[in-house]
């Protein structure tokens, strides 16, 4: 073992390999409060990687509500369990911007769960047996009730559920690649993407073991695993519609809801989704405690008890459902941007416009303005241009009735 | 001048007792992460020697292990205890505490038989959480001598030192025995709707699906063998130089056949003797080489490193061919 930094936890960690990070990350924002579940993204993914035979179980990408759906079965419920030491808390006076912006976690990582307990492989796991696997959303709409006098107002429900929208977060401390006996599993450092080299793979499951999130599947047909490949041909540009831009994969480019914001993680302030996960922390990890550092981030809920919340996300979530609840004028510009475009935005820039609304939300004052958001390529070119207000379009009296 | 290159041969001897010393103290302790370190023992072969007996045979018609069994009756047996793989991570294995080995040879073919029980018969590994009983028979490639002073692992060999394995698969005989020689997803699931064939204008509707299926079959596009079907055999031709190195060879040429019954499986294992492979191990009559094994239970989740493991290697001999 060796020891890296995870930021997400503000403190080292032990891992098989040493710290390697890529010279930019394959990351995306999702902001759940807008999720209806379509699944259209599930079925972008589908009909594009995993239509094929012996695939028929297979979701990269799919949306399960929490708190008791998921697929596979109770994978996170499980996963936890494994990791549970009964002190899995968070020490969250002190933090730094960068090492440790959310505070320290002082429980047990994946790793550090299977290092304690000597169960002599990488991480500790579980492999979902194939009835689990049998639908990309398990309990779909399935509510929760809490006595009402523990929520007994907004912005909380007493009764609750909401959607989570999951693909491969291609970590930065991958569980499937740690576990990997043959190291069939690498991430890319030109963008962060983890792949399993399908000639190297020999069907042992280590991977979808003990990847904490489940992501990596086993195909009877082949007898060797896969998982998402983040649509890296489009990640590369070399799907023609972007004239060589990297493009957002299927599933984000897909989304109706307009909830998904797909690019890079890297050291520009200026980058939308740099500045929504590390500047602003709107968008915070999924399960950062497992250790593995995701990379999708979640603008969470704000209706679903915090305490939920704070397991699933970290000690970030009560800032970040302020900070989304009245947002500020950069906040509200930089949203605007999700799903405007499906080439991939390197870099916005935000022109002044007038103001055009005020109100109080919970007791802060809103103030917005309809401010211009202009989004770049990687070639620094204007891809794309948006304002905060939809432009209203009025029909003329004569066509009133004509469709 | 005689003095001093004395004096030189001294220094050099304490200087490389000093090397032996630490690179046994470096072997006790962890070599790599997640990987033990191994004892002197282990790089000791076994006394009992395994006499590959010289039998005149008329090849059968039909490779299987009834057939070839009475060739074995009067082949010596080797005993070879089994114990759990507790030095490279993941560790596993511990439920199948031995096997018995015998062989023999015809002057052209050289094959193994190995028993052991096995409560369970695992012979699929299409369901995620199914896996193979196998066996695998390791030899060090090329002439070598393995004495405790010439280290050559006995798992799965070294850098620089590599060995050819032989890895007999449940699954891989059922698949033979199907049509395309691939048992495919409905034999474990023969209800599971899918696009491909349950349709009874599939081959019109859904053409491009099905001539899909090699493209976007991840595994078979890359040509792992472990996908591919119609591979007309049951034993996987492999080379490794240690820990996580197991790589399929270009060139196929073991074969196997097994049998089932009572909690107990048959399995011989044959290949010609001598193959124009540079990575395989070539048997001569008369010649000695050393053998070492392993057995997965796929009914305890045994894959890769989670195995029944011998912590030696074996000697073998081979007889002479009767005219030479």
């Amino acid at each position: 073992m060796t020891l890296v930094h995870n930021w997400h936890l503000g403190r080292r960690m032990e891992y098989p390999y040493f710290e390697s990070r890529p010279k930019r990350q394959f990351a995306a924002v999702f902001n759940i409060n807008r999720c209806i579940a379509c699944q259209t993204c599930t079925m972008a993914c589908k009909s594009a990687w995993t239509y094929n035979k012996g695939q028929e179980h297979m979701w990269w990408n799919n949306v399960e509500t929490k708190p008791y759906g998921g697929y596979p079965q109770s994978w996170d419920v499980k996963t936890l369990k494994l990791i549970d030491n009964g002190e899995n808390t968070w020490y969250t006076d002190e933090k730094d911007e960068k090492l440790s912006p959310y505070g320290v976690y002082e429980g047990d990582t994946i790793f550090e769960a299977a290092a304690k307990k000597n169960l002599n492989q990488w991480a500790v796991g579980y492999i979902p047996e194939d009835k689990e696997w049998r639908s990309p959303n398990f309990g779909e709409d399935v509510a929760k009730s809490n006595k009402p006098d523990e929520h007994s107002s907004l912005p909380e429900h007493s009764r609750w559920f909401f959607y989570i929208q999951r693909l491969c977060n291609h970590c930065t401390y991958p569980g499937c690649l740690a576990a990997c006996p043959r190291k069939a599993i690498y991430k890319r450092k030109e963008d962060g993407i983890v792949l399993i080299d399908q000639k190297r793979c020999r069907g042992y499951r280590k991977c979808v073991e003990q990847c904490p999130y489940k992501k990596p599947m086993f195909r009877g047909l082949t007898r060797v695993s896969e998982k998402c490949i983040a649509c890296y041909p489009r990640i590369e540009g070399r799907d023609p519609i972007t004239k060589g831009r990297p493009m957002e994969t299927r599933c984000m480019a897909a989304c109706v809801g307009q909830i998904r914001l797909q690019g890079f993680l890297d050291d520009n302030p200026k980058n939308p989704v740099t500045w929504l996960i590390k500047h602003d922390k709107l968008a915070l990890p999924l399960y950062p405690q497992f250790g593995t550092e995701p990379n999708i981030y979640y603008i969470p809920p704000r209706w679903a008890p915090r305490s939920y919340l704070r397991q699933m996300f970290g000690p970030g979530v009560d800032e970040a459902i302020d900070k989304f609840m009245v947002p500020s004028r950069e906040r509200l510009a930089v949203m605007s941007l999700f799903r405007m475009t499906q080439s991939i935005i390197f870099e916005y820039k935000i022109e002044e416009g007038p103001k055009v609304f005020e109100t109080m939300i919970h007791g802060k004052k809103f103030e917005m303005y309809n401010d211009t958001v202009i989004g770049y390529g990687e070639d620094g070119q204007e891809i794309v241009r948006t304002t905060i207000e939809e432009p209203v379009h009025i029909r003329d009296p004569k066509h009133y009735n004509s469709i | 001048m005689i003095k001093g290159f004395s004096l030189f041969k001294l220094c050099g001897v304490t200087l490389l007792g000093s090397v032996f010393l630490s690179m046994a103290l470096f072997a006790a302790e962890e070599t790599a992460p997640g990987v033990k370190g191994m004892s002197e023992e282990e790089f000791t072969p076994t006394k009992e020697v395994l006499t590959v007996k010289y039998v005149q045979m008329d090849k059968p018609y039909h490779m299987d292990v009834e057939s070839l069994k009475g060739a074995f009756k009067d082949a010596g047996a080797v005993k070879v205890t089994l114990q759990k793989q507790d030095k490279a991570f993941p560790n596993g294995g511990g439920s199948v505490s031995g096997a018995e080995v015998k062989a023999i040879h015809d002057g052209l073919t050289v094959y193994f038989q190995i028993t052991w029980n096995d409560p369970t018969k695992n012979a699929r590994a299409i369901a995620v959480q199914e896996f193979r009983d196998a066996v695998a028979l390791m030899f060090p490639l090329g002439s070598v001598e393995i004495t405790p002073a010439e280290h050559f692992s006995p798992r799965m060999g070294d850098r620089e030192k590599p060995v050819n394995l032989w890895h007999w698969k449940a699954d891989w005989e059922a698949d033979l025995l199907v049509k395309g020689e691939l048992e495919d997803v409905e034999a474990q699931y023969p209800n599971m709707h899918d696009d491909f064939n349950l349709n009874p204008y599939s081959a019109y509707y859904h053409r491009e699906l099905i001539t899909s299926v090699e493209v976007l079959s991840g595994g078979r596009a890359a040509n792992n063998l472990l996908s591919q079907p119609g591979r007309g055999r049951t034993v996987e031709d492999l080379n490794a130089e240690g820990f996580g190195t197991l790589t399929t060879q270009e060139h196929q040429d073991v074969n196997g056949c097994s049998h089932y019954e009572e909690g107990a499986w048959t399995v011989i294992i044959y290949r010609s003797l001598i193959t124009d492979d540079p990575h395989d191990v070539q048997f001569v009559p008369g010649g000695n080489s050393y053998f070492n094994m392993a057995v997965w239970n796929g009914g305890e989740q045994d894959r890769n490193g989670q195995k029944n493991i011998s912590s030696q290697w074996h000697p073998i001999t081979l007889e002479r061919v009767a005219w030479q």
